[in-house]
């Protein structure tokens, strides 16, 4: 903004030199100057003189208003030269940035520029000439120079926005924040500190701090870049010029985002709903006319408003506003700074109310259960301060609250006569419930309903909150329910009846308010059950109060009450829209988050509340997909780091996952003017690099538990990656959803897992085939390739029956099973590569598989199956009974004879048994006992453990039917052995 | 049975290329003072096949009857105790095995294997061999832990234990491992000892095979015998009557690779970028160790690059390799080098073409 500039500009000038200043005065009509100066410093001594003056300031601001068109017709560069130095030619460029910041306060920050400029020229330039008038005021304004520039700037400042109080909220802020800034930058002191000055005390000075939190606003607003065309200036306007107008936002618009014209819409007071209905005023929307809503809309006959419109609409209010913000001056001005701090809250709030809800209305009492506050209740909060006192102003739920009213009302004619006349007949009433049950989600007002309602009725209420006073509560109802009558609560109960039997007409009737009954339970799991006890032997009506009605806990309670649950309240029930959304429908949390705000400002805008309550938002449970999306959002910018390694460390395993996957699919819009997306991928690269940088501290964390970097792991691996490529979400494969998708990592990273394991098994067979004693590495990268066109395409050439024979052949060499078939196969798929097994006609295949399973009857024992593979550890039953067959077999050395070329094999199988002196005998005790050979294995082995246990009986091979051969080969490796 | 494994010299005698080093290794093991071995050189130059052979040497034809097992370990440390699992190759002389398959915890394998071994010393002592022998494959892979432990035991135990560690790269082994086993240099084999075994098993095999085809395959297979042994039989099995232009089928997911490589030159984009993480993942998948995609990916693309940026990239896929090992996500650090690759290419492009 001009401010800026004209700040920066001046604070290099103006300091060193002063001629500059000399100079600009000699251009600048003098007088007028001085006169409005004086005037203002003025005010900025004494408000109450400056009130009086009233006429005079409008005259100011007409003046302002003559020079503002002035500089609005040379804005762009030489806005300043009318009233002050030569325009800095480096800041055009920034200027251009500015604009929308400068136009939202068109108003305010031509005549709160000019103002300062010109206050500041007669401080520091003039005010040593002409100030005399005001002898105070000169003394102050030397003194200050002497001293230094800042002290008096900011202390012009503050005085300032006290005079500035006296206009329009809207005016006053940016008056505030642009001397703040012009104070920045001229005196160079930070904005927090001249904060800190205005603010302190008076209202004017809070209403400064206002100013400055927009200040804040409007750098988001800088920030912001539309991924489209981004181009447009947002224009500024009066604060309240959509006041009271509904819009409905339809298709996409022109240069802004739909949060981002939501955002304008709201600051400037309208509303905005989701669908098209008589009371919309606008259906705000640029180029897809069409569509229900715009269907809807001309069937309503509502108006069409293009982006451009709402600029014009909210610009030309600008001037039509300023009439009426100088009418409403006086209004505001009924509620100047008293010294006590006390009555101002009130107003503070109803300030609230109008700015926000209907700025620009004269301050009606939105929430009126706040009006008739004495201020002698200060010392509480606001949720207790505030607490309706008449069912009537308790926001929403008034059905609820009418059946709450009606059931109590009842409960005296029902239970009370009828406990009169005699128990029996409360049983028979089924309709009615003793007890009642409410449940919602915190804050919503169940427990200011029900004492409210009960004290309307003339009820006492005893509240029982449980979550406090669990252990006693319960105690007591267990001794109560015990037979004792010294339970409190028991004694209510019961006691009431004895009241009522003497005394019922004058005895003040009492309800029994049991608060956060799910929380009860929790300690003491007999409570809800003795709960349920008493309201059956209850005598005065039980109201009972919990979050989750459908909790397991309370599910014998529930039949035993009338049930009513509130709803949340909805947005225009707690007025404060964006403060609604924020707390999440929750009016106490609402209420706390307004009371810590007036601490620090006395104006509460929708801006502010915007921004506090986004680092203060109630902590939600948030998904890591939620917490991706506000990550990569386009206005992410403006989240403060903390909140950024909070969302990021809502879940530190998936989120930058889920970042991982989808960082490519943004369209960072720090590179939005990057035509051949150059700056994109190098972005994309730094993104990508800083992602490694995640992982390799995720490898320290969890490798060596350095547990202290966990900041620094989300910072690499979700904030900057998040940080560079923010932006519009794209979709780079057709038909994608634009969302963003999980991160593939997890999935293809099991799918790796088990494929490794696949490979190992057949890594395993084929090293017992004793073959091949290369790595697995090798075997992949090498070997495969060749195994693959081993085993296939003999299938593809050769005659069917010849294949088949060809493969088994190979594949028994090799000690390939059928599924190391298959992970081969799997292994050797490639995405766009066509598969190994094309070609292959299906019916060879299943001979393959048939001729596999036959030969497997008559193949040899493999050593492969020798092997206990992870996840197939205990033996089944078959194999243990494979195992003593072969005591059966007749002739092991013949077999043996046959099946040399599996000596080794066998050999290896048997090699446990090498000690002993005879393979055979051994061989029978080896049938006799399983347990005995276990035991003789794992001695042979020393060491090698329970495996060794495993191995022996898994070892026995495939089926029964193939057990025979399988023992004679291994009787005969031993034999072999021996003859060795 | 494969070629490969067919002709496999067994014995130290029959070796067909490094005969040199195999008369060294004869003479060290007739002495009977073994130290410790580390063999380390390129895949495909013979180490595996010199380990077996000296194997064999010291122990005799028993060496040969290796057994397959499923050692399981519990090691307590401290706290907790941890289960490792390995697969095992094992006679009763020596125990082989591959340490780096147990992640991280290899260190414990290593420690745990060698006391084991220290414990039950072979008990015929009829035999020559007082000592048994444990073969390490993939020493280069081990933690930085685990060579440390392994220094340790190394010296306590090398009474009743030899070591026989063999890796691709000695640079990947500490020093302290190295200074105390002799290191044994094993080169890739030139093209034509290459050819002179490809000719040995045409023979063998009663094969027609053209000198020039021959020396074709040599070249393609890039000094590994391997690999050249394993394509000339594939192309065998395609089609026999050799003929001297008959293509050399490439391996499958080298062929991947390089239609990485070709599209990553084609366009640099997000999309592109996207495309490429897909195909890299499909090679993780197909387990393709991360580094060796990284490796052939950058030979793929140097093939085609320019020679000023061929300095730049391959310093960049060094640096990224080194973020690979250090990290656990392979797919991160193989998708930074393209993105940077992407972004420095098309720099480049930009640059040169406008």
């Amino acid at each position: 903004m001009k401010q800026h500039e004209k700040g920066t500009g001046n604070g290099n000038a103006s300091k060193p030199a002063k001629p500059s200043e000399a100079e600009k005065s000699t251009v600048i009509p003098q007088p007028e100057k001085s006169v409005q100066g004086s005037q203002e410093s003025s005010g900025r001594r004494k408000t109450s003189k400056y009130f009086s003056k009233d006429k005079q300031n409008v005259k100011d601001e007409m003046e302002v208003e003559g020079f503002s068109a002035k500089r609005k017709a040379q804005r762009g560069g030489s806005g300043d030269l009318d009233s002050d130095v030569k325009p800095p030619p480096g800041k055009k460029v920034h200027k251009v940035e500015d604009d929308d910041d400068d136009e939202d306060f068109v108003t305010p920050s031509r005549r709160g520029s000019v103002d300062t400029a010109r206050s500041k020229k007669l401080k520091s330039g003039v005010g040593k000439s002409v100030a005399q008038k005001l002898i105070d005021e000169s003394d102050e304004d030397d003194a200050g120079k002497a001293k230094s520039n800042l002290k008096s700037a900011g202390r012009g400042r503050g005085g300032k926005s006290a005079s500035a109080t006296l206009t329009t909220t809207t005016d006053m802020d940016v008056d505030g924040s642009d001397e703040e800034d012009v104070d920045a930058e001229d005196a160079k002191s930070t904005k927090s500190g001249g904060r800190g000055r205005g603010g302190r005390g008076t209202p004017a000075g809070g209403r400064g701090r206002g100013g400055g939190g927009r200040g804040g606003f409007m750098n988001f607003g800088e920030r912001k870049d539309p991924p489209h065309k981004g181009e447009k200036e947002v224009p500024e306007g009066a604060s309240d010029c959509l006041a009271g107008l509904t819009f409905v936002i339809s298709g996409t618009l022109d240069s802004l985002e739909r949060e981002e014209a939501e955002d304008l819409i709201k600051r400037y007071g309208g509303r905005i709903t989701g669908s098209v209905s008589k009371k919309t005023n606008y259906l705000l929307c640029d180029e897809d006319i069409g569509g229900r809503k715009s269907a809807k809309a001309k069937e309503l006959g509502t108006k069409f408003l293009t982006e451009d419109g709402l600029f014009d609409m909210i610009r030309t209010s600008n001037k039509s506003k300023k009439s009426i913000q100088e009418s409403k001056k006086p209004l505001d001005k009924v509620t100047p700074s008293p010294p006590k701090k006390s009555p101002h809250k009130p107003e503070t709030k109803k300030q609230v109310a109008t700015s926000v809800v209907a700025k620009g209305l004269p301050p009606v009492a939105a929430l009126p259960k706040r009006k008739d506050q004495p201020t002698a209740q200060l010392g509480l909060p606001w949720t207790e301060k505030y607490r309706p006192k008449v069912p009537n102003d308790i926001v929403g739920n008034q059905s609820v609250v009418k059946q709450l009213h009606d059931w109590l009302s009842d409960w005296n004619k029902q239970f009370l006569n009828t406990g009169q006349k005699g128990k029996g007949k409360k049983q028979n009433d089924s309709g009615a419930k003793k007890a009642l049950l409410l449940s919602g989600t915190p804050g919503i007002g169940k427990t200011t309903s029900a004492k409210l309602v009960s004290q309307m009725l003339g009820f006492n209420t005893i509240e029982v909150n449980a979550s406090d006073s669990r252990g006693k509560a319960d105690a007591k109802i267990e001794k109560g329910i015990g037979g004792s009558t010294s339970n409190s609560i028991k004694e209510l109960v019961s006691n009431e009846s004895l009241s009522l039997n003497m005394e019922r007409s004058q005895h003040p009737k009492t309800v029994l308010i049991m608060d956060e009954v799910d929380g009860m339970s929790a300690g003491d799991r007999g409570g809800v059950a003795d709960l349920i006890a008493s309201i059956k032997i209850s005598k005065i009506p039980i109201i009972c109060i919990c979050n989750d009605r459908y909790s397991q806990k309370l599910k014998s309670l529930v039949n035993y009450c009338l049930l009513l649950s509130f709803r949340k309240p909805t947005k225009q029930q707690i007025a404060l829209e964006e403060l609604a959304e924020r707390v999440n429908g929750d009016m106490r949390m609402a209420l706390n988050q307004l009371q810590y705000m007036s601490l620090s400002m006395s104006v509460i805008k929708f801006d502010d509340i915007k921004q506090r309550l986004q680092s203060s938002s109630k902590d939600e449970d948030i998904s890591p997909f939620t917490a991706v999306d506000k990550l990569f959002n386009y206005n992410a910018g403006k989240l403060r780091m903390d909140e950024r390694i909070d969302l990021s460390m809502s879940d530190p395993d998936l989120v930058p996952l889920i970042i991982q996957e989808n960082y490519i699919n943004y369209r960072p819009s720090s590179a939005a003017k990057d035509d051949n997306g150059m700056k994109r991928m190098s972005l994309l690269a730094r993104a990508a690099e800083s992602i490694g940088d995640g992982d390799i501290i995720n490898v320290q964390i969890r490798r060596y538990r350095q547990w202290q970097l966990s900041q620094i792991g989300s910072l690499a691996s979700s904030i900057v990656p998040a940080a560079l490529l923010r932006g519009q979400r794209e979709t780079l494969e057709q038909g994608e959803r634009n969302f963003n998708r999980f991160g593939g990592w997890l999935g293809k990273n099991s799918t790796l897992g088990k494929n490794y394991r696949l490979l190992e098994d057949l890594h395993v067979h084929l090293l017992a085939s004793g073959e091949f004693n290369l790595g697995r590495t090798t075997l992949r990268l090498d070997n495969l390739t060749l195994m693959l066109k081993q085993l296939t395409n003999p299938l593809r050439v050769l005659p069917k029956d010849e294949a088949v024979e060809k493969v088994v052949e190979f594949m028994d060499l090799y000690s390939i099973s059928m599924e190391d078939f298959d992970t081969i196969v799997e292994i050797s798929k490639f995405k766009g590569h066509p598969n190994p097994l094309d070609g292959i006609q299906p019916a060879v295949k299943a001979a393959l598989t048939r001729a596999y399973n036959k030969g497997s009857s008559s193949r040899v024992i493999r050593t492969a199956d020798l092997i206990t593979l992870p996840g197939m550890k205990k033996a089944p039953k078959k194999r243990v009974a494979a195992m003593l067959e072969p005591i059966t077999d007749p002739s092991p050395e013949e077999n043996g004879e046959e099946f040399s070329v599996n000596e080794e094999e066998n050999m290896s199988d048997t090699e446990d048994l090498e000690d002993s002196a005879d393979a055979e005998k051994k061989l029978q005790t080896d049938l006799e006992s399983l347990n005995s050979k276990g035991i003789r294995v794992e001695m042979d082995l020393k060491g090698s453990g329970s495996s060794s246990g495993k191995r022996a009986p898994s070892g026995r091979g495939r089926g029964s039917s193939q057990a025979t051969d399988k023992k004679g080969g291994r009787g005969s490796g031993s034999a072999s052995r021996k003859k060795k | 049975m494969l070629w490969v494994d067919k002709y496999r010299p067994k014995t130290l005698d029959k070796v067909l290329v490094h005969q040199d080093i195999a008369e060294n290794l004869k003479k060290l093991v007739t002495e009977q003072d073994c130290p410790h071995l580390l063999f380390y050189g390129p895949s495909g130059s013979g180490k595996k096949t010199l380990i077996m052979a000296v194997l064999r040497q010291m122990f005799g034809a028993s060496a040969d009857k290796v057994k397959v097992e499923n050692k399981n370990w519990k090691i307590d440390a401290g706290t907790r105790t941890i289960d490792v699992e390995l697969t095992t190759l094992s006679s009763t002389h020596h125990v082989e095995l591959n340490p780096s398959n147990a992640g991280f915890q290899d260190r414990y394998v290593v420690q745990e294997i060698i006391k084991e071994m220290a414990k039950n010393r072979p008990i015929d002592t009829k035999g020559k061999k007082g000592f048994k022998v444990l073969v390490l494959n993939e020493v280069d892979k081990l933690s930085r832990e685990a060579q440390h432990s392994l220094r340790r035991t190394m010296e306590k135990y090398s009474a009743s234990c030899r070591l026989i560690l063999c890796c691709n790269s000695s640079s990947k082994v500490t020093e302290a491992v190295r200074s105390r086993c002799l290191n044994m240099r094993i080169n890739a084999p030139t093209e034509e000892e290459i050819v002179k075994v490809l000719e040995f098993i045409g023979k063998k095999e009663g094969l027609q095979l053209p000198p020039e085809f021959a020396s074709r395959i040599a070249q393609q297979s890039n000094r590994s015998l391997r690999r050249a042994i394993l394509s000339f039989e594939t192309c065998r099995v395609q089609q026999y009557p050799f003929t001297n232009n008959q293509a050399i089928p490439p391996m499958d997911w080298e062929e991947y690779v390089s239609e990485i490589a070709s599209s990553i030159l084609k366009e640099q984009s997000p999309k592109r970028l996207f495309e490429v993480r897909g195909k890299l993942y499909e090679l993780l998948v197909n387990c393709i160790p991360p580094d060796i995609i990284l490796k052939r990916l950058l030979y793929e693309l140097l093939k085609k690059l320019d020679s000023e940026l061929k300095h730049e990239i391959s310093h960049w896929a060094a640096y990224y390799e080194h973020r690979l090992r250090l990290g656990q996500k392979a797919i991160f650090h193989l998708e930074a080098f393209v993105a940077k690759f992407m972004s420095i290419y098309k720099g480049f492009l930009i640059e040169t073409f406008g």
